[in-house]
């Protein structure tokens, strides 16, 4: 490694901001900020330049969805690991949506969680089996609500990624996976990246139309 | 019984009593002329207005709706339709002119009905219209319907009485739930705010130490995920009807050693449906329990699809040998396995279950959304 790679750490409880600060420090990363408020983070991630931001999905000001835009909007293709004390499911996924590329429960252990960051850090996917089903659940409820037709364009799981999103919620290993399937640990990896940038596009192509309808109709 | 929904019925008797001692002082005008004694009735007119006037400030405080005020209320109004035998005189009566209180005599009925209920109101209405009948000294079908019509607008009321009492009780039961319901949703608020986070920093800032601070983090850790399973236990109402979340039953399962994983809405499914497989699960944990290393770890993962809910329960312990899992069950040994699967086939379902050495168990449970009756 040569130079270390620069993290920011946005949780609005102080004693876990630096405890988390330390953890990171200790294990070679370089904490280049950290903040308590959603808006803040924000406005100081172009100056600071993180490669990946540890973000707590309940901030006090902003949604973590919102931060997670701000974020990308400032730095596109910022990596960000969002942590959660509790997985209220809905808004775990509207974050993920918005543009997360990992989430970890806060009560996972710390060689967990510095798996996760370094994992993150090198452009992984970090999910947790409840975030698998989350996505799961995700699209099979846009098959359903989104009826084929004309605008037929609710995304689709290939059968493989079906596969691999139900092995990650039945809590088994990439490892595990990999064997089971008879496939590359890299594979599986790629595959759980695809249903996670499927939806990420689905959701900015919702967006967008959203937009459009409005600035049309309004 | 001086409930809020009582004081719009006593607006209205006042009122009521106005309009009525209005429609008495025209038959009056009218009627002075063949009275036997035309003078007297123009003071007790004023001493009946004088009264409605001190009745309606009386009887709305809530604290002077008593005996005393009722009685006086009802010996004051049988004085004025008493004073008609003097004033009108019995041939005019005998005739068929009205008595000076004409209708006014009601109002009393009905505040008895009103404060007391509908016994009480029976009783008044009794008294009030036996005075009418001896008053009018004729008892033709005329006399008769208006004090029937009395007895029965007392029962009416005395009955709507209880009615606005009852409504009155549960409207303020209802408003102590839902204060009680924001005040949970309060605390669950602050209790994820500060001491959820506080409990899994200790836990993992003590995860690698020895002996005692070690054994502390490790409680720190359960507790931590006891009171998260409580804060974020799901309001089931959502799915309305007969229906049960499922998510909702099997999130109650969640601990530091069992994940639950599943779509972010409900899981709608009908009541019984979604009890059994519940216990389904029940029985597959305790399975695990009883087999499997304590720490094992267990994946809950449910499926909603279109046609069929599939849940699994699966954990990573020791497993079993197919050819063991398949001799015990033709031994009828595996008691669980047959439990899961009565209970799955009752709800037409399946289930199926896979096991290697070292791989641990998956228990897989499917129910179709239509069950076959």
């Amino acid at each position: 490694m040569t130079a270390a790679i620069r993290v920011m750490v946005v949780d609005d409880h102080p004693m876990w901001r630096e405890g988390v600060s330390r953890d990171l420090t200790a294990a070679g990363y370089e904490v280049v900020a950290t903040t308590g408020e959603g808006r803040q983070a924000v406005r100081i991630a172009a100056a600071a330049r993180p490669d990946v931001v540890v973000l707590d999905l309940h901030l006090p000001d902003v949604s973590g969805a919102e931060v997670i835009t701000g974020l990308q909007g400032e730095l596109p293709g910022v990596r960000i690991l969002m942590l959660s004390a509790s997985g209220e499911q809905q808004d775990v996924l509207d974050a993920m949506k918005a543009g997360a590329t990992g989430y970890l429960l806060k009560s996972a252990g710390l060689p967990e969680f510095l798996d996760a960051v370094s994992r993150t850090a090198a452009g992984d996917t970090v999910f947790t089996p409840g975030l698998a089903g989350l996505v799961l659940g995700e699209f099979r409820r846009l098959a359903v609500t989104e009826p084929a037709g004309p605008r037929d364009d609710a995304p689709k799981l290939t059968e493989r990624e079906t596969e691999v999103l139900r092995l990650v919620a039945k809590g088994l290993s990439y490892r595990q996976i990999a064997e089971r399937l008879v496939l590359s640990h890299r594979t599986v990896q790629n595959h759980v990246q695809n249903t996670l940038g499927k939806l990420q596009l689905h959701n900015r192509v919702e967006l967008t139309r959203y937009a459009i309808e409005k600035g049309l109709y309004s | 019984m001086t409930g809020g929904l009582q004081a719009p019925l006593w607006r209205a008797i006042a009122v009521y009593r106005i309009a009525a001692l209005a429609y008495a002082a025209v038959l009056v005008v009218s009627n002075a002329g063949g009275y036997e004694r035309p003078m007297p009735a123009w003071p007790v007119l004023a001493a009946m207005a004088a009264w409605t006037v001190l009745t309606t400030y009386a009887y709305a405080d809530p604290a002077r709706r008593r005996a005393p005020l009722l009685v006086a209320d009802q010996l004051i109004t049988m004085a004025a339709l008493t004073a008609s035998i003097w004033i009108v005189g019995r041939p005019a009566l005998e005739a068929g002119t009205p008595t000076l209180a004409v209708a006014w005599h009601v109002a009393p009925v009905l505040c008895w009905a009103v404060a007391r209920g509908r016994r009480a109101g029976i009783v008044a209405a009794l008294a009030m219209g036996a005075t009418d009948l001896i008053v009018r000294a004729h008892f033709d079908q005329a006399a008769s319907t208006g004090a029937v019509l009395m007895l029965l607008a007392a029962i009416a009321v005395g009955y709507l009485v209880r009615i606005a009492d009852v409504a009155q009780e549960r409207l303020e039961r209802a408003i102590e739930l839902e204060a009680a319901t924001r005040e949970r949703e309060r605390l669950a608020r602050d209790i994820h705010d500060s001491v959820l986070q506080v409990l899994a920093l200790v836990k993992r800032r003590g995860a690698g130490l020895d002996g005692e601070a070690g054994n502390l983090a490790r409680l720190a850790g359960e507790q931590e995920a006891a009171l998260r399973s409580l804060v974020v236990a799901r309001q089931s109402s959502d799915t309305g009807g007969d229906d049960l979340d499922l998510m909702a039953l099997l999130q109650t399962y969640a601990s530091p050693s069992v994940t639950v994983s599943g779509p972010a809405g409900a899981v709608a499914l009908p009541a019984h449906a979604a009890r059994e497989l519940r216990a389904a699960v029940a029985a597959a944990l305790d399975n695990v329990a009883q087999h499997c290393e304590p720490g094992t770890k267990i994946y809950l993962f449910v499926e909603d699809e279109p046609a069929q809910v599939v849940v699994t329960v699966r954990d990573d312990g020791c497993g079993i040998p197919p050819a063991r899992l398949a001799q015990a069950e033709a031994q009828g040994r595996l008691g669980v396995a047959h439990s899961i699967r009565g209970r799955m086939a009752d709800l037409g379902g399946r289930v199926k279950i896979v096991s290697a050495p070292g791989a641990g168990t998956e228990v897989e449970m499917t129910v179709p959304r239509a069950p076959i009756s």
